[in-house]
C-alpha cells in the first residue's frame, strides 16, 4: 500500500518508503500491519484450543438407566458387524526396555514390543523410535504385544464371531490380522512376511482374541497375556470378572466417536487390587462398548485406554475379510491347536519364544485367589535363570525371597526358587500368594 | 489490507494512477512473470535435476541389492518396491520429504524476496505498478508452484525408474489388499498433491524469513536451518507436547492414503497445520514486506 504513494521512486536513501506521506495515516497503517499477523496468530491459537474442546466436550442428555440395565444392554447387544478406527493408549509405567528385552512368558505380558520405549510418548504408533525394535516377525502375538506401550491406532472391521480384520497402523507401514472362519492371516507390510494359521474345524466360536492369543485364562481382567484390541473384548473381559467383589454403577454420559454413550463405572470392592476403576463407555443406542479405560488404584492417567475414534455399524464388505498373501510375500504356515502359538518366524535369536518350554506352557499354571485379586503363578523352566530372567531381575526391585517387578497396573514377583507370581494386585497380595501357595 | 487501501484512497492521491493490474489478467501476468523468474533460474533447475536423480539412484540400489531386503531395514516400502515399481514413487517421496524437498523449497522461498533485494532488482519490481501485497502473493504462489513441481519431479522420475526396473501391475496396499494399477496411480497422484501441500507451511515460513533480510544467502540458510532444527525437535520424545504443532510432524502421514480404508485423520491434521502456518507466516510476511524500507 505504501508503495502506491512512493511509486515514483526518484528519491534515494532508506526513507523512500512511506517517508513522503503524512505521519498519522502512516502510523495507523503500521498498527494495522502489526495487528493483522498478531490477530491471525491469536485466532489460530484460539481455534486450535477451542475446536477439540468443543468436539469432545459435553455430556448428552439421555434417559436414566441403572447399572443392571446398562450391563444387560451390553450383554444383550446383538451388533455383529461394525468397523472403525480404534486408538489404544497404554501407560503401564513399565521400566523402559522391558518390552524390548522380553519377559519370561506366562507372566501375562511376555513378548516384545516394537519401537516405542516411552509409554505415551509417541503420537503415532511406532513414531517414537521409528519401529527400531522390530525384528521382522509376522506372528500376531509379538505384534499385538506392542499395544502394551504407547499410543497406537488400529483399523478394525468385525462381522460376527468368525470374521474380523485388524490393521495396526505404523508409520509408513501396517500390520494386518485377518480372520475368516478357519483361516487366520498375519501380514507385516514392512517385511512382506505373512503367517498363516489354519484353525481346527469347529473352532467357530473362538473369538478373535481367543484364537490369536494363547494363554492361561483367569486372573484379573486382562489375564493371560490377552491384549484387548477392541473395546468389545476388553469390556467382556471386565464384565466377566464382575461379581460380588465388584461395584458397578452408571457415571453419567459422554460422547465417544460421535455416538451418545453411557459411562459405566466398575470398581473392585475389596482392597489388594491395583485396579482403581474401569470406565466403559457404552453406546446408548445399541449397547456396544465404545471405549474402555482402566485407571490404576494409585490414580493418574488411565493405564489402558482403548476406544473408537470413529465407528460405523454397517456390515463391512465381504472382501474385507478375504486375504490373499501379496505377491512375493514370505509365508510361514502353522497348523495351530488352541493355545499353541506360532511365532517361530525368523526372529531374533534369543527371543523368549525360542526357549525350551518358554512361552505359555500348557501345564504348571496355577491361579491363586479369585476375582480382582487372583494371581497367576507358574514355575519357570529350569535354566531360565540366565538371559531374560536375569534381565528381569535387573529391572525389578529385590524383596524378601525374590524380585518384584512393579508397574502401575500389574505386579510380578519372581521368587528365588524359580516361580513367577503375577496379577493386577498389590505386592502384599503377591507375597501372600507366594508364601501361601508354596 | 482493505483498510489500508481505503486509507490510501482517502488521502488525495498525489500520484497519478497508471494502469494497475487489479484485474485477473493483471494478477495472472504478475504470477506468470514470477513463475518464469523462479523456473528459469539455473539454481532451480539444478535443484530439480538433483531431485529427479534421487529416485533413479534409489531404484538402482534396490535393484542391485535385491534379495538382501530382509528384516525390514532400509528405506520405507522397500519390501514392496521389488514387487511393484509404483512403490518406488512412495519410497522416493518418503526419502526426499524429510530433507531434500524442504531444502529445495527453503532455497527457493528464502530467495524469493531477499535474493531480489540483494541483487537490487526488488526496487525495480516495486516501481512497477503492482503493489506489494500482490507481489508477495505472486511470489508465494510461485513458491507453491515450485513445491508442486519438485514433488512431481520426484514422483515422475520414480515412476519412470520403477517402470523400467521393476514389474508393474496390481498394487498391494499397506493393508494387504490389492487394487488395479489405475486406482493405485490415482492414489499416487493424490499423495503427490498432499506432499506438495505439506510444503506450503514451509514456503510461507521461507517467504517470511526472506522479507526479514536483504541477503539471499542468509534467508536460504536460515530457512534450511529451521527445517533441520524443527525436524530434530520433532525427534526428541520429551517434547511430545509441542510436536503436533511442528510443521513437519505429520509429513509422513501421506502413507495413510495407501491404506484400505484410507485413514485420513493425520492427513487432514497435516493439511490444517500447513494452512495454519501459511496464514500466520503469510500475514507476518505481508506485515513486514509492506512496511519495509527497500534500500537497495
Amino acid at each position: 500500500m505504501a508503495v502506491e504513494r512512493t511509486n515514483p521512486v526518484t528519491g534515494d536513501g532508506p526513507a523512500a518508503d512511506g517517508g513522503g506521506g503524512p505521519a498519522a495515516p502512516y502510523r495507523r497503517r503500521k498498527a494495522v500491519r502489526v495487528l493483522v499477523p498478531v490477530g491471525v496468530a491469536g485466532l489460530a491459537a484460539v481455534s486450535v484450543g477451542l475446536v477439540p474442546a468443543l468436539a469432545s466436550g459435553g455430556s448428552p442428555k439421555l434417559p436414566r438407566v441403572t447399572a443392571e440395565q446398562l450391563v444387560a444392554r451390553v450383554l444383550a447387544s446383538d451388533v455383529q458387524a461394525m468397523s472403525g478406527t480404534v486408538r489404544t493408549t497404554a501407560d503401564l509405567g513399565l521400566p523402559a526396555g522391558v518390552l524390548d528385552g522380553g519377559l519370561p512368558g506366562g507372566g501375562g505380558f511376555g513378548g516384545r514390543a516394537g519401537g516405542d520405549g516411552a509409554p505415551g510418548g509417541a503420537d503415532r504408533g511406532g513414531a517414537g523410535a521409528g519401529g527400531g525394535g522390530q525384528d521382522g516377525t509376522a506372528a500376531p502375538e509379538a505384534q499385538l504385544t506392542r499395544l502394551l506401550a504407547g499410543t497406537h491406532t488400529l483399523q478394525v472391521a468385525v462381522d460376527g464371531p468368525d470374521r474380523q480384520r485388524l490393521g495396526l497402523i505404523d508409520r509408513l507401514a501396517e500390520y494386518e490380522i485377518v480372520h475368516d472362519g478357519t483361516q487366520v492371516w498375519g501380514w507385516d507390510s514392512r517385511t512382506n512376511r505373512a503367517v498363516h494359521l489354519v484353525l481346527p474345524a469347529g473352532h467357530g466360536d473362538a473369538r478373535q482374541g481367543g484364537s490369536l492369543h494363547g494363554g492361561a485364562r483367569g486372573a484379573g481382567p486382562f489375564a493371560g497375556g490377552r491384549v484387548p484390541a477392541t473395546p468389545q473384548e476388553a469390556a467382556r473381559q471386565v464384565l466377566g470378572a464382575a461379581g460380588s467383589t465388584t461395584a458397578v454403577s452408571v457415571a453419567g454420559t459422554s460422547r465417544v466417536a460421535g455416538q451418545d454413550a453411557y459411562e459405566l463405572s466398575v470398581r473392585p470392592k475389596g482392597t489388594g487390587s491395583t485396579v482403581g476403576e474401569v470406565r466403559i463407555s457404552v453406546d446408548a443406542a445399541n449397547g456396544v462398548p465404545l471405549r474402555v479405560r482402566v485407571v490404576p488404584a494409585g490414580g493418574g492417567s488411565p493405564a489402558f485406554d482403548v476406544g473408537f475414534t470413529s465407528v460405523s455399524f454397517h456390515r463391512p464388505a465381504a472382501r474385507t475379510f478375504a486375504f490373499t498373501p501379496p505377491k512375493g510375500s514370505e509365508v510361514t504356515e502353522h497348523r495351530a491347536a488352541a493355545g499353541d502359538l506360532p511365532g517361530t518366524g525368523p526372529g531374533r535369536p534369543g527371543a523368549q519364544r525360542q526357549q525350551p518350554g518358554g512361552g505359555v506352557p500348557g501345564g504348571g499354571v496355577d491361579v491363586v485367589g479369585q476375582g480382582w485379586t487372583s494371581v497367576v503363578s507358574l514355575r519357570l523352566p529350569a535354566g531360565a535363570d540366565e538371559g531374560p530372567l536375569a534381565l528381569l531381575k535387573g529391572f525389578g526391585k529385590p524383596v524378601g525371597g525374590g524380585t518384584l517387578l512393579h508397574t502401575r497396573l500389574v505386579n510380578a514377583l519372581v521368587t528365588d526358587d524359580g516361580r513367577v507370581y503375577a496379577g493386577a494386585v498389590s505386592p502384599q497380595v503377591l507375597r501372600r500368594a507366594a508364601t501361601g501357595g508354596r | 489490507m482493505s483498510q489500508a487501501e481505503a486509507a490510501t484512497a482517502a488521502v488525495p492521491a498525489p500520484v497519478p494512477r497508471g494502469p494497475r493490474p487489479r484485474t485477473v489478467p493483471g494478477v495472472l501476468a504478475l504470477f506468470r512473470s514470477e513463475l518464469s523468474i523462479t523456473f528459469r533460474r539455473l539454481r532451480t533447475l539444478a535443484l530439480l535435476a538433483i531431485l529427479a536423480a534421487l529416485p533413479v539412484l534409489i531404484g538402482v540400489v534396490v535393484k542391485v541389492e535385491t534379495g538382501g531386503s530382509g528384516g525390514g531395514g532400509g528405506p520405507a516400502f522397500i519390501a514392496q518396491v521389488t514387487q511393484n515399481g509404483l512403490f518406488l514413487v512412495f519410497t522416493s517421496l518418503a526419502v526426499t520429504l524429510p530433507v531434500f524437498l524442504p531444502m529445495a523449497v527453503g532455497v527457493v522461498a528464502g530467495d524469493a524476496v531477499a535474493g531480489e533485494a540483494a541483487s537490487g532488482t526488488l526496487r525495480y519490481l516495486l516501481v512497477a505498478p503492482a503493489g506489494r501485497t500482490r507481489l508477495l502473493a505472486a511470489k508465494f504462489c510461485a513458491a507453491l508452484a515450485f513445491c508442486a513441481a519438485a514433488t512431481l519431479t520426484v514422483a515422475l522420475a520414480a515412476l519412470a525408474t520403477g517402470a523400467a526396473l521393476f514389474p508393474l501391475g496390481r498394487v498391494t496396499l499397506l493393508s494387504g489388499e490389492s487394487v488395479p494399477f489405475g486406482e493405485a496411480l490415482l492414489r499416487a497422484l493424490l499423495i503427490a498433491g498432499v506432499v506438495a501441500l505439506s510444503l506450503a507451511g514451509l514456503a510461507a515460513l521461507g517467504l517470511f524469513v526472506s522479507t526479514l533480510t536483504g541477503s539471499g544467502i542468509a534467508a536460504m540458510a536460515t530457512t534450511v536451518g529451521l527445517v533441520i532444527t524443527v525436524q530434530i525437535l520433532d525427534g526428541i520424545p520429551q517434547l511430545h507436547a509441542v510436536q503436533p504443532w511442528l510443521f513437519p510432524h505429520y509429513w509422513l502421514s501421506f502413507a495413510d492414503l495407501l491404506r484400505q480404508p484410507m485413514y485420513l485423520d493425520d492427513v487432514l491434521r497435516n493439511l490444517g497445520l500447513q494452512g495454519l502456518y501459511t496464514a500466520v507466516f503469510g500475514a507476518a510476511a505481508w506485515a513486514r514486506f509492506t512496511a519495509r524500507d527497500i534500500a537497495a
